[in-house]
């Protein structure tokens, strides 16, 4: 019976270590409730804007071949003369960590840290016409591309 | 013992999820209808008939030779959940678009068109 009761032994210490973390964990995240918080976002608007196509060529290529490729633009822009078309995508995220345990009827004063960190980036393809509807000049930048640590601290 | 870690596993996800959690959808919406298009020809079709097929534009656009009707729509979907110490949110818009070039004479001398509303999702922001 006792040899039996000693190899059953660490077999519950393990057990009840575990539903100790769990419990640990359980009253840590409600104490830290409102003192602690992450939040992390993302607002996509738009959808891609494909890459320019090589057989786009300035001079030649037509409103019609543009807009048979990239459908109806974002954005038509009169330039006293000369018109564009912009098509465009804009992607955001977003984090913030806050640190605040509320601590102002106990202290004088409230500690409070908050870091935030934004950063949009755009897909963008402008293709510029003369007033007869030729493609006069076009270019595209693809900002999502762009990695989102580096470029946020850029 | 197993019915102990049953009932502390379900504690633990119900304190967690104790925050909440929302789904939304909002529309811009114009009632233009797509299958219309079929009935445009560019260089024959004329801006009163884009208006009574489609409606009034969202925008027009002035341009030097004629002008640029622009019907537009757009549909998003937000997904947030709040959990204990963790807020996640998303949202994702995508639009509808049509485009009608107008020249002087009033004729309709190009269109394009793109419909995304389909695309849109509901999603975690990662």
């Amino acid at each position: 019976m006792a040899a039996a009761l000693k190899q059953i032994q660490p077999l519950m210490e393990c057990r009840f270590n575990r539903i100790l973390w769990a419990m640990t964990l359980l009253l840590l995240s409600q104490i830290l409730y409102g003192c602690v918080s992450f939040r992390i976002d993302m607002v996509n608007n738009g959808a891609d804007v494909q890459s320019l196509p090589q057989e786009f060529v300035v001079g030649k290529t037509t409103l019609t071949e543009v807009l048979v490729s990239y459908g109806a633009p974002a954005d038509i822009v009169d330039m006293r003369g000369h018109f564009a078309l912009h098509y465009q995508r804009a992607f955001y995220r977003g984090g913030q960590f806050s640190l605040g345990p509320p601590l102002s009827d106990v202290l004088r004063a409230s500690p409070m840290l908050d870091a935030t960190a934004n950063l949009q980036r755009h897909d963008s393809a402008v293709f510029i016409f003369t007033p007869e509807g030729v493609l006069s000049e076009m270019s595209y930048e693809k900002g999502t591309s762009q990695p989102l640590w580096n470029t946020y601290w850029k | 013992m197993k019915t102990r870690y049953i009932s502390m596993g379900l504690l633990i996800i119900v304190v967690l999820l104790s925050g909440c959690a929302v789904i939304g959808r909002g529309k811009d919406f114009r009632p233009f209808d797509e299958q219309a298009l079929t009935q445009i020809k560019p260089g024959q079709t004329t801006a009163t008939e884009v208006t009574k097929m489609f409606g009034a534009p969202s925008q027009i656009v002035k341009l030097s030779n004629g002008n640029a009707y622009v019907y537009a729509r757009s549909l998003s979907k937000a997904t947030g959940v709040w959990l204990v110490v963790l807020t996640l949110a998303n949202y994702d818009t995508q639009h509808d678009r049509i485009v009608f070039f107008i020249n002087q004479n009033d004729v309709v001398t190009h269109y394009g068109s793109s419909f995304k509303t389909d695309t849109a999702a509901y999603g975690m922001p990662f």
